[in-house]
């Protein structure tokens, strides 16, 4: 599968020089090119990439303001024609920084970089992040992002503080595939961020306001789990 | 009929930084074509921006055009124009009115048009050479 970006330049002649040489490495896709980082941000909002090239001086927002503002972390190739970014290139754990023209060696040493970093978070996958499939995509939230999952029979309701997603699943699948270390099944019917807990009462729990139900035969589990002084 | 050996036959002008040029496209002509002929005409829309805001006496507009022109010269294998300019943007951001820029200005104004005429003659060269493999 090939890596899916997006170029984010207000230089045109530069965004057409590194999508030729996306075409010429054959492993990663441009979805889109923005000239500017706010047209970029509107577009992030509603859609996940694997990687994103960003200039860093562009009118208006600039590179790193947009870094500030996104929700998750794809990964980063900040394309710039002065060095003394580097700093905050280093600051943002961008992968890699490429001065202004570049060469296809160049180019390549950063792909390299970014699958690399990308098989090692899939190897630690379960540790931070999960990828789940709705409305047509494949969306990657943060395990600190997903406050709880509820069941809807086939189909199960990842509730996250900004957004809900709905995929086709079920809670006793999910239950062997999220991290345990952050996750537990209270329910039949759902399954909870215990980080995410703000206080129980009895048989229910509550998170951002939301009510859950614990079941008997998972009560003690959740007790075990919560650290009561 | 298409010969391999040709291919490789076009060699960049000289007077632009050949060994920059060569390992920046390595035998993809048509990339040079394309980049050369973007580059000349962003550069020519760049640098009537950049004049407008010299004459507006608009200092900060003046360095941001200077910073969207400067890396167009490295794709052009200007590499030593594309430092002037770099080091003009510099002297922009320390200027405290317009004045103190003029003498830069001009010099940046004059470099540029012998870039162009430069970067012209290369887009014809390279033209030249593509065509011969349509």
């Amino acid at each position: 599968m090939k890596i899916q970006s997006i170029i984010v330049e207000d230089l045109q002649v530069a965004a057409d020089f590194l999508k030729r040489f996306c075409e010429k490495c054959g492993v990663v896709e441009v979805i889109h090119h923005f000239l500017n980082a706010e047209d970029a941000l509107h577009y992030l909002k509603d859609n996940v990439v694997d990687l994103i090239f960003l200039d860093v001086e562009m009118p208006g927002v600039s590179g790193f303001e947009l870094l500030d503002q996104l929700v998750y972390t794809p990964q980063v190739i900040l394309t710039t024609s002065k060095t003394e970014y580097a700093y905050n290139a280093f600051q943002y754990n961008v992968t890699d920084y490429l001065k202004k023209p570049f060469t296809y060696q160049r180019f390549l040493e950063a792909i390299q970089k970014v699958s690399k970093k990308s098989e090692q978070e899939n190897g630690n996958a379960e540790q931070d992040h999960l990828f789940i499939k709705s409305d047509g995509k494949l969306i990657r939230l943060h395990n600190d992002d997903i406050l709880f999952i509820e069941s809807m029979g086939d189909y199960v309701k990842f509730i996250t503080p900004s957004k809900k997603y709905i995929t086709h699943n079920t809670i006793k699948n999910l239950e062997t595939k999220v991290n345990p270390q952050v996750f537990m099944k209270v329910h039949r019917s759902y399954i909870v961020n215990f980080t995410k807990i703000n206080d129980i009462q009895e048989n229910v729990l509550f998170i951002n306001g939301n009510m859950i139900p614990i079941s008997k035969t998972h009560k003690s589990g959740v007790m075990q789990k919560i650290n009561i002084i | 009929m298409y010969n391999e050996e040709q291919k490789i036959s076009f060699r960049f002008s000289p007077e632009l930084d050949v060994d920059f040029l060569q390992e920046l496209y390595g035998d993809d002509f048509q990339q040079a074509e394309m980049i050369f002929e973007s580059s000349a005409q962003q550069l020519r829309t760049e640098l009537s921006l950049a004049e407008a805001r010299f004459h507006d006496g608009d200092i900060p507009g003046l360095k941001k055009a200077v910073h969207k022109i400067k890396p167009l010269f490295g794709y052009i294998g200007l590499n030593k124009i594309m430092s002037e300019f770099a080091a003009f943007e510099q002297e922009c951001a320390q200027a405290n009115e317009p004045a103190s820029v003029e003498t830069g200005f001009q010099h940046m104004r004059m470099i540029a048009a012998e870039a162009l005429q430069k970067v012209d003659n290369e887009i014809k060269r390279l033209k030249q050479h593509n065509t011969q493999y349509l």
